[in-house]
């Protein structure tokens, strides 16, 4: 009675498990079965070939026996090639990836020609939630000192808060304790970018002059005010303008050039 | 002897649960949040080790964050100090034995140490508070530190007792009368 009743019960179950499974097969595309195929056919072809064998031996075809010995001296000398090409190709591996940074320089370079920079390497980030800043793998043996403008290719990062002998510490512009001094590309009205907590991609632009007109979509650069950033580095675009019942208290979110959060070469600018 | 690999296996501890924090938590995070295994570190050597120990290990923990890290030097230092100084308060006052307190320990000083860098760093650096972002960050991260002492707590529990039995060879019954 009992083990009639496990065994129904067992039915029920493996028969549910069908079904559900025949469900997913049935809304499954067909070619995102084909891991399926690729199973059914590395079941069935090996015996196909065996099958395949014996038929061609039956016939007389004793060419594959004879020629095993040369099949084996071949072998032999494309494995000695195959392992030549694989220490060829690590070393190109290398000379890429040796390439790619120095094209990444080349583009620093160019666009920042004017300043005379020093590249750098990310090396650390801060552990904190609360605050971000970046360890460089320069330091005052390079010629690193306080307070210099950092950069990447794409706009403004940050600047040098300390420096030891061979690393040195950076304040990145979206850090909530940072602010910078900023000019609007078509108004050349003046703002001030601050870091926030909300989002680590984004910068809030606060103090806006009360007449200033901002659009969204405009770039915003550094405006040299205050002494630590050089003048014209671009920061980013206004993302979003946020009016409040008073005017005095709007701001706008201004999206950083930079991702910060997959920087790793940077260039120090010497002043 | 046996104090001083003790204390020598706990300074490599540190620099384990630093290359931890940097490299691999760093990318295994909970919406961008990423745990403090410092505070947890520090708490478990105040609870299990001396006074003495939970406040010098949180001082010169805390001042190598500071100067790797930080923009002030100090405050790491004094928050990490403090919580020394908790463990070894809790460990006189509460249990060891049960999950539930550990829980609510480790709750109770990741906020007290957040808390308290984050205002110290926002009166000398002169930013604006941002209270309600903040807190939606400190409790993911109170979050995750709980779920890594849950799964971390048996190691831990062994761990200390072994420093419980070096550190504090006198009569554990006692200190309960």
């Amino acid at each position: 009675m009992n083990r009639n009743k496990q065994t129904e019960i067992l039915g029920g179950v493996i028969t549910a498990i069908i079904l559900i499974l025949l469900i997913f097969l049935s809304n499954v595309e067909t070619n995102k079965l084909s891991y399926l195929e690729s199973v059914a056919s590395s079941i069935v072809n090996p015996i196909q070939r065996i099958a395949m064998d014996i038929k061609n031996k039956i016939q007389g075809n004793s060419a594959y026996f004879s020629n095993m010995d040369n099949i084996i001296a071949e072998n032999e000398e494309l494995r000695e090639k195959n392992s030549q090409l694989e220490t060829e190709l690590r070393d190109l591996e290398m000379v890429r990836a040796e390439n790619n940074t120095l094209k990444d320089y080349m583009n620093l370079f160019e666009k920042y020609s004017a300043y005379e920079t020093i590249p750098a390497y990310v090396i650390n980030r801060d552990v904190s939630n609360f605050s971000s800043t970046l360890v460089l793998n320069v330091g005052a043996n390079d010629g690193i000192t306080e307070n210099m403008t950092v950069i990447a290719d794409k706009g403004l990062v940050g600047h040098v808060i300390s420096v030891a002998d061979k690393t040195c510490k950076v304040q990145v512009i979206i850090d909530s304790a940072s602010t910078v001094s900023c000019t609007i590309s078509t108004t050349s009205e003046s703002i001030i970018c601050k870091g926030t907590l909300e989002n680590d991609q984004i910068l809030r632009a606060s103090y806006v002059p009360t007449g200033a007109e901002l659009i969204q979509g405009d770039n915003v650069y550094t405006s040299g005010i205050g002494g630590i950033y050089q003048k014209g580095i671009i920061i980013g675009t206004i993302k979003e303008i946020i009016t409040t019942s008073n005017i005095t208290d709007r701001y706008a979110i201004v999206e950083p050039a930079v991702d910060f959060s997959k920087i790793d070469t940077v260039l120090v600018i010497k002043e | 002897m046996k104090k001083f690999v003790i204390i020598v296996s706990l300074i490599i501890t540190f620099f384990i649960i630093y290359f931890l924090e940097v490299n691999i938590f760093s990318s295994f995070t909970i919406a961008g949040i990423k745990p403090n295994l410092f505070v947890i570190y520090i708490l478990f050597i105040g609870l299990y080790g001396t006074q003495f120990w939970g406040i010098t290990f949180g001082v010169m923990c805390g001042l190598i964050l500071d100067l790797i890290f930080e923009k002030t030097i100090g405050i790491s230092a004094v928050m990490l100090c403090m919580i020394g100084y908790l463990g070894s308060y809790f460990d006189k006052n509460f249990s060891k034995e049960s999950r539930l307190t550990i829980i609510f320990m480790v709750i109770g000083s990741t906020i007290i140490y957040e808390l308290g860098s984050y205002f110290l760093n926002s009166i000398i650096l002169e930013f604006d508070r941002e209270l309600l972002y903040f807190t939606k960050i400190l409790v993911v991260e109170v979050l995750y530190n709980v779920l890594l002492t849950i799964i971390l707590y048996p190691l831990i529990q062994k761990i200390g007792y072994v420093i419980d039995r070096n550190f504090k060879h006198n009569n554990i019954m006692t200190r309960y009368f």
